[in-house]
């Protein structure tokens, strides 16, 4: 990459980074909101199934494990669940993505600088919730090997995502909305990454069938090693988010190339 | 009266027709749609499930009494996704550009206007999923006469207090330049009063039961058709009902006056 070369990223990343500080409220909404309501919900509902009922263990996991867990889970999704990506099919289909073409910077290269601005934000925002859930005593026994393994995971979770997001966001080269895409692979991801509960809760066969796809490593996989409890090889489970991570970008050059020959100036 | 109500429906009639059209065009997004439904309806239902493959009860219900409330909350969803969910959307595009300018010119009632315009067809003719686990676990809860003929009405009183809460909360998009993250907010209120208010406790508890009562739209009606010596919290939500019509009169008029056309 030539010095041109990343004073174009660093210039995207910095407008960017200006440009999501420039509706905090908004950011706050979208982004941090969604993930602080979910936790909120799972906080309740797992305190009223130890507590009302009295359990002690439920599949290894005792009231504290349990919110453990689920901050963890709340850490993540902020690392790794951006919302980058979410107008491109807008651009794709009002032709906004001319001006792309004959920009001397790609279209993949914006989107990606983009979230990568986004991303660093989110790392601040992942630390301060960090710290005010170890101040209320949810999250305990930080292990500084633990923090950045489980860091460097979330990071490769957060790539994985954006590459996702956009490769739907391209498919708005055939489809006149693609959020029905987004949502389903949230719902998707949200049931079987075990964001909603850990994956020991879920059945056996179910459990051993998901191994075979890329969800536990979204969120279990990744809350698992910043527990510092992952039974696994971390470097497989890398490898194998990597695979997908792979596929999604080969599938994402592959659907614009496809897609181009089919866009006209005017969009779609 | 009955003219008026006459003449509302026979406008209805043209927004569904026109949402019909509209969705018969794009065939794969009506399609995309149906599933989308589905994949929720069944997350929400198997995540209920599988928790109750380790626990006997959480707080006073067993499986069935759990069961029979979300499925109540997914044919709330069900109805509120296919009538009334799309138009929250549009309103924030309206806001931004401008456009809710042609909706205040109109000759009918412009909160009418903006929020039942947009129908969604595809979730509409879904209905076998929600509405078929609702009948489901009645049976399997032996509900009563009453409770068998009040459940429909039930479920619509529940769409129209989440629709109201909702409305609310939407008018902040007045004031707001970006309106998306006001959705999203509008979207964590639903998300909030999917579960029973008994899993809620503490100040959480009051806060979302009387400040802000979205837990009654799914605990307040399914209550009372378990137990209809809990009418007082039908009672409950029937007054959250008149006080958020009331806060919407408020904001509405102090929205009105603080939107700026096409540059707010």
């Amino acid at each position: 990459m030539s010095v041109a070369e990343i004073g174009k990223w660093a210039a995207t990343i910095k407008i960017s980074w200006n440009k999501l500080l420039s509706y905090k409220l908004n950011l706050l909404l979208l982004v941090i909101g969604p993930s602080v309501v979910f936790f909120f919900v799972k906080y309740s509902l797992w305190t009223a199934i130890f507590q009302l009922e009295g359990i002690e263990q439920l599949q290894g996991y005792n009231l504290p494990d349990m919110l453990k867990y689920q901050g963890w889970t709340l850490i993540v999704a902020l690392l790794g669940q951006g919302y980058n990506s979410m107008n491109l099919a807008e651009d794709i289909r009002l032709g906004r993505i001319s001006a792309f073409l004959v920009y001397p910077f790609g279209f993949w290269s914006f989107q990606t600088a983009s979230f990568i601005a986004f991303e660093c934000l989110q790392l601040f925002t992942a630390g301060i919730t960090l710290g005010a859930l170890f101040t209320l005593q949810i999250v305990t026994d930080l292990s500084l090997v633990a923090l950045v393994a489980g860091l460097l995971f979330s990071i490769l979770v957060s790539f994985f995502w954006y590459q996702t997001s956009y490769l739907i966001g391209l498919m708005a080269f055939w489809l006149e909305e693609t959020w029905v895409l987004r949502v389903m692979f949230l719902t998707i991801s949200q049931f079987f990454s075990g964001a909603v509960m850990p994956l020991e809760v879920y059945p056996e066969y179910l459990q051993k069938l998901l191994m075979w796809t890329p969800f536990p490593y979204l969120t279990y996989a990744p809350v698992k090693i910043f527990m510092g409890e992952y039974r696994g090889d971390i470097w497989q489970g890398a490898g194998i988010l990597s695979f997908w991570l792979g596929v999604a970008v080969l599938l994402s050059l592959a659907v614009w190339r496809r897609g181009l020959r089919l866009y006209t100036a005017a969009g779609m | 009266m009955l003219k008026t109500i006459k003449r509302y429906w026979g406008v209805y009639t043209r927004f569904l027709s026109t949402c019909f059209a509209a969705a018969s065009t794009y065939r794969l997004h009506f399609l995309l749609l149906i599933i989308m439904d589905q994949l929720f309806y069944f997350s929400m239902l198997g995540s209920v499930d599988f928790l109750y493959n380790h626990v006997s009860k959480i707080g006073p219900w067993n499986r069935n009494e759990f069961m029979f409330f979300i499925a109540f909350i997914l044919a709330v969803d069900h109805l509120h996704m296919s009538f009334v969910s799309e138009s929250f959307w549009e309103f924030a595009f309206d806001i931004r550009t401008g456009r809710l300018d042609f909706v205040l010119l109109r000759p009918l009632n412009t909160i009418f206007s903006v929020f039942a315009r947009q129908i969604r067809p595809a979730t509409l003719i879904n209905f076998v999923t929600p509405w078929g686990f609702l009948i489901y676990y009645g049976r399997q809860m032996q509900l009563d006469l009453v409770s068998w003929v009040s459940l429909f009405p039930m479920v619509l009183f529940s769409l129209v207090l989440l629709t109201s809460i909702e409305i609310l909360v939407s008018m902040l998009m007045f004031w707001t330049v970006e309106a998306m993250g006001i959705n999203f907010l509008r979207i964590q209120v639903q998300s909030l009063s999917r579960w029973p208010e008994f899993i809620y406790r503490g100040f959480a508890n009051k806060l979302f039961t009387v400040g802000f009562p979205i837990l009654l739209v799914g605990s307040a009606p399914v209550y009372f058709l378990l137990d209809h010596g809990r009418w007082l919290w039908v009672l409950a939500a029937v007054g959250a009902l008149v006080v958020t019509w009331g806060l919407i009169g408020v904001f509405w008029q102090k929205g009105l006056k603080a939107y700026e056309s096409a540059s707010s």
